[in-house]
């Protein structure tokens, strides 16, 4: 509903906006760890990026932070997680055995070699929550909207009545996930609809202008649902906007609320997966 | 609720003894009085003219006409020499030899050229100078024609932003700051209703259609009494009465709007009437777009104004004005419609010669409607509005030459529907997001009068009581210190279940030097109940206006200002420096990432704490016959500070830009051509931009600095106008003009936002990017009168 208003406020504007790129100095501030990664209830192996905050006109990838120690606990079980390429990549990953439980609570540790911010210690939890079950996808194409129309991909699924449910959709092309960014993926909750048969609303939208993400006849397509927090899905809304203002709506511009301890910046997001796959005509 | 009745009793009381002390001190009883009366019109068209000055040359002291048109002062027995004169109309003389009551009507002629040979010149009358009244500009609709406009439309409201002390919040839009309040804290009323949202297409465009307007009034500090409801500034628009003599036809055709208006009496002198419409059709243009999902789309707006004023006989008028207009967009995707309506229905009484009454009884509408076409699974519709429907009564009675007291009582209840969300048609996977209807009732009574003492001194006191009280049904979240909500009371229908009051004194000194020059100071202090639920810039049509209760504290404001009027050249010159500090107490922000549409806690997303602003505003204003204008400078701060905001550390507020520059000139060099120019600048806004950067997914996301730390680029921008009139003459039935204007003649980029975009190329780059609206926008309107 939201995206909705967005197209429809915004239009008297498309006639007239223009950008231009201009030269701002900004001063410099303090370096933060920065946390980024999710488990899921799927078995694989799952990655932890840790990194450091650099002025706003860096312009280089981020600092990775490498030789920490990082682990996850259950409250009873632990599992490490390792630096896939020690002292240089910064990702750390789980076992490829991994698999989350529904309903249980993950706790990320995280020992640095050295202090960021004053400390060597953060933490992070999230609750890995149940999702609905995804009968059945289609995709269809709407050819009135855009330059070149767009494709829709909807879904068919029971929302459980008795609590709020946010939802994160992820895409795969044949096989090949085209989600691979934190603001591709789409998200919803289920205020407008809680409760209710959900009979072919749309989850995603692609554009037929994009060549590189479109969709032809024969084309695999999956639709993974997860079930994430409320945190998690506030975090991914807010990370959308970041950057942009639009002065219709946006309000002033705030740091994005993540959910690692002590002034890092990031999310540690545990979630469940529900998958459905079609075929495009 | 005992202690708050008292409180009132205790009020009532002090109102009262109020009145006696005036009336037992009338001055010297050394001779006989007697009251001259009357009421002051255009000759041409029968409309009432406000803020006429009638000056007893004898005694050297006058009085001014009221909204109404209407003036009364008791005199000693004697003769006199009456000056009648108001800008831009020839000055009366009258000699009277008051030995009874008089009833004394004045029917201006505008001055025309044919009127050369007059010996009486048209002296410009001192009242900025004389009048115990400050941080006030009027303007009548002449001097706001004269602007040039943005797309050929002219505008109240942009004319407005080019006054000192007053801020244009962003480009284009129709929200303004005044004396760095926010742009809610405007209490904007056409014919004495509220109007709650005065933008048209995202606020490019006022809801006020001149033709169908006589005059504004902006009070910016120094509020009448007989206003409230409001912290920083009360525009009073009126609309015109309708030409009492004969019929009359006016009209525009513009590039995006056209308009017309019908005039005339119904019954010669006793009833006539007004109607005056307006609509764009820049959607028809939409076809030619090559983007697909414009060519479908619909997008205009119109409105209505209609009036009929009914002089029943010397002592009873009666008046019925309305107001109605809607923006439309549809396309085959999606429809949405937003616009307000009012009502007014008012009679003038007088009683006897000295007690002048006024009753009103005034409704207004503001509404939106959003959705999808059924059939869909995401078919909705979503509704909100708010209503107020008022009563007032407001009484001027001119005890004697000395001493005006006006008095007066309201009563609003405003119901308010923030949103109502559904589902539509039998596909729709929508259940329906009420957010529960609230209901509330806004009283007060005031009275305040204006007393001369001596030669040199006026002063002016007066006190306004305001009582707030949320009435049942309703239901209200109860929040815990961190504002989350842990459960909601409801109330009954009919219960008054929270109660706020206000004393709001409101006090004006003036010392007059000479004719030329005085000086001023005044103190107010200003109540606000309701507020708009907004934490952007430009705002949209998707208002939300919240009452205060039992979460929300009433914002207070507390305003001094002081200044110097002088006058030059026979008072075709005014220049003025005024002085102000103002301190707000419960303003309101909102937390960060607030979400306010469709939000039955919305009162959780609501951070209250104080604001303040101070300023400095230099005018110099010419009206001249053949050249008018203005030319403004403002110094000005606005800060807030909010516990829960900016850690707690002031920081400026939105609408904080200290330099502000305005010049705006009129020169008739020809009596077929005239031109406009205006140049504005203004600091630019306030802004909060990214110090440091993470990468989280992909994407880099900004580490902001303070809130508004830093400034957007400084605006400028220089507007300029040429009109081509046909050739005045004596019995000429219709008469055109044609206006050409262009707006941001050097066509400078302005900044409307700034956003910090990942280059597409390399995702590590980062770049700032402004967006600006508006480049060199030429116009050229027709507009014919007959």
């Amino acid at each position: 509903m939201n995206r909705l208003l967005f197209y429809i406020l915004l239009l008297p504007i498309l006639f007239t906006a223009c950008t231009e790129r201009i030269d701002i100095s900004l001063d410099e501030t303090y370096t933060r760890l920065v946390v980024d990664g999710g488990i899921s209830n799927d078995t694989g192996a799952y990655g932890i990026y840790l990194t450091k905050t650099a002025d706003y006109f860096f312009n280089e990838p981020a600092p990775r932070v490498v030789n920490a120690v990082a682990w996850l606990t259950d409250g009873s079980n632990e599992y490490l997680l390792s630096e896939t390429d020690p002292g240089f990549s910064g990702l750390y990953q789980t076992d490829s055995s991994f698999a989350g439980q529904i309903g249980k609570t993950y706790t990320l540790n995280i020992e640095l070699p050295e202090k960021i911010d004053d400390r060597t210690q953060y933490s992070s939890s999230c609750k890995m929550i149940s999702v609905a079950r995804l009968d059945s996808i289609a995709v269809t194409f709407q050819p009135d909207w855009g330059k070149k129309g767009f494709w829709e991909i909807k879904l068919w699924a029971q929302d459980p009545g008795d609590e709020v449910n946010y939802y994160m959709f992820h895409y795969y092309r044949n096989d090949t996930l085209m989600t691979d960014s934190i603001w591709k993926v789409s998200i919803t909750d289920d205020r407008y609809f809680n409760g209710n048969y959900i009979y072919g609303a749309t989850a995603v939208y692609i554009n037929n202008d994009h060549y590189w993400e479109t969709l032809r006849p024969g084309d695999k397509v999956k639709l993974q649902m997860s079930g994430i927090t409320k945190e998690y899905y506030n975090f991914i809304s807010q990370v959308r906007e970041a950057g942009y203002s639009i002065p219709f709506f946006s309000g002033p511009p705030a740091n994005v609320i993540g959910n690692i301890s002590d002034g890092a910046v990031g999310f540690f997001s545990a979630y469940s997966d529900s998958w459905a796959t079609t075929r495009v005509k | 609720m005992n202690s708050m009745i008292r409180k009132i009793h205790i009020l009532f009381f002090f109102l009262s003894a109020f009145t006696l002390v005036i009336r037992a001190a009338p001055g010297p009883e050394s001779a006989k009085k007697w009251t001259i009366s009357g009421s002051i019109r255009d000759k041409s068209n029968g409309e009432y003219l406000t803020g006429a000055t009638i000056f007893v040359t004898e005694l050297k002291t006058g009085t001014v006409s009221d909204l109404y048109g209407h003036y009364s002062m008791t005199l000693a027995e004697g003769s006199y020499t009456l000056q009648f004169s108001y800008i831009g109309y020839k000055t009366e003389l009258r000699q009277v030899d008051l030995t009874s009551n008089r009833t004394i009507n004045i029917d201006f002629d505008p001055s025309t050229e044919n009127l050369k040979e007059v010996v009486v010149t048209s002296e410009q009358s001192n009242k900025n100078v004389a009048r115990p009244e400050m941080s006030t500009f009027k303007m009548d609709i002449k001097t706001i024609k004269s602007i040039p406009s943005l797309m050929g439309e002219v505008d109240i409201i942009k004319a407005i932003q080019l006054l000192p002390g007053v801020q244009s919040v962003s480009e284009g839009g129709s929200g303004f700051s005044v004396r760095g309040g926010a742009p809610d804290q405007n209490l904007i009323i056409l014919d004495e209703a509220t109007v709650y949202n005065a933008s048209h297409l995202m606020g490019f465009f006022s809801v006020f259609n001149n033709d169908a307007i006589k005059d504004v009034k902006l009070y910016k500090g120094d509020i009448p009494p007989m206003y409230g409801g409001r912290l920083s500034s009360v525009l009073d628009v009126r609309m015109k009465e309708g030409n009492s003599k004969r019929f009359e036809v006016t009209g525009g055709i513009g590039l995006i709007a056209s308009r017309l208006t019908v005039e005339g009496p119904v019954w010669k002198d006793r009833i006539s009437f007004v109607v005056s419409g307006r609509r764009t059709y820049a959607d028809l243009f939409l076809p030619l777009s090559t983007e697909k999902a414009l060519q479908n789309n619909k997008l205009y707006f119109y409105d209505l104004n209609a009036k009929i004023n009914y002089r029943i006989d010397e002592n009873n008028h009666l008046f019925l004005s309305g107001y109605f207009g809607r923006d439309v967009f549809k396309n085959t995707f999606a429809k949405m419609s937003w616009g307000n309506a009012t009502g007014t229905i008012r009679w003038n009484h007088l009683f006897g010669k000295k007690l002048f009454g006024n009753f009103t009884f005034v409704y207004s509408d503001y509404r939106y409607l959003l959705g999808t076409p059924e059939g869909q699974t995401t078919s909705f519709e979503w509704n909100s509005n708010l209503r107020d429907a008022g009563v007032k009564g407001d009484f001027s009675y001119y005890v004697n030459p000395n001493n005006t007291l006006r008095f007066g009582v309201s009563g609003v209840y405003h119901m308010i529907n923030p949103g109502v969300a559904r589902g539509t048609g039998s596909e729709s996977i929508y259940t329906e997001v009420i957010v529960p209807e609230n209901f509330s009732l806004e009283t007060g009574i005031y009275i305040g009068n204006e007393q001369k003492a001596g030669k040199h001194w006026t002063l002016k006191y007066g006190i306004r009581l305001s009582l707030f009280q949320n009435v049942g049904p309703g239901t209200i979240y109860n929040f815990d210190s961190l504002y989350n909500p842990i459960d909601s009371t409801v109330y009954a229908s009919g219960d008054f279940y929270n109660s706020y009051y206000g004393i709001e004194p409101r006090l004006g000194i003036l010392y007059t030097f000479n004719e030329r020059s005085s000086i001023k100071a005044s103190y107010s202090r200003t109540n606000q109940y309701l507020q708009l639920a907004q934490n952007s810039t430009a705002g949209t049509p998707l208002d939300i206006w919240f009452p205060a209760s039992p979460n929300i504290k009433p914002q207070v404001s507390d305003q001094g200002a002081i200044g110097y009027f002088r006058n030059f050249l026979h008072n075709t010159i005014e220049t003025s420096v005024e002085v102000y500090y103002k301190h707000m107490n419960n303003v309101i922000d909102f937390k960060d990432f607030a979400v306010l549409l469709l939000n039955e806690e919305i009162e959780g997303e609501v951070r209250e704490g104080k604001g303040w602003s101070y300023g400095a505003e230099f005018l110099v204003r010419v009206t001249e016959k053949k050249f008018g204008g203005w030319i403004s400078y403002t110094y000005s701060r606005s800060m807030r500070q909010i516990a829960e905001i900016n850690n707690g550390d002031p920081y400026p507020a939105p609408y904080d830009k200290p330099h502000n520059i305005a010049i705006v000139g009129n020169y008739q060099f020809h009596p077929r051509w005239s031109v406009s120019a205006n140049w504005v600048f203004a600091t630019g806004n306030p802004a909060t931009f990214p110090t440091g950067r993470a990468e989280i997914g992909g994407k880099v996301i900004p580490i902001y600095s303070d809130r508004n730390a830093y400034r957007y680029p400084d605006y400028n921008r220089l507007d300029l106008s040429i009109t081509f009139s046909s050739k005045q003459r004596e019995g000429r039935k219709f008469n055109w003009d044609i206006n050409a204007s262009v707006y941001n003649v050097y066509n400078r980029h302005n900044t409307w936002s700034v956003n910090f975009v990942q280059d597409t190329e390399n995702s590590n780059v980062t770049h700032a990017e402004k967006v600006y609206l508006f480049g060199i926008v030429p116009s050229i309107t027709f507009n014919f009168h007959f």
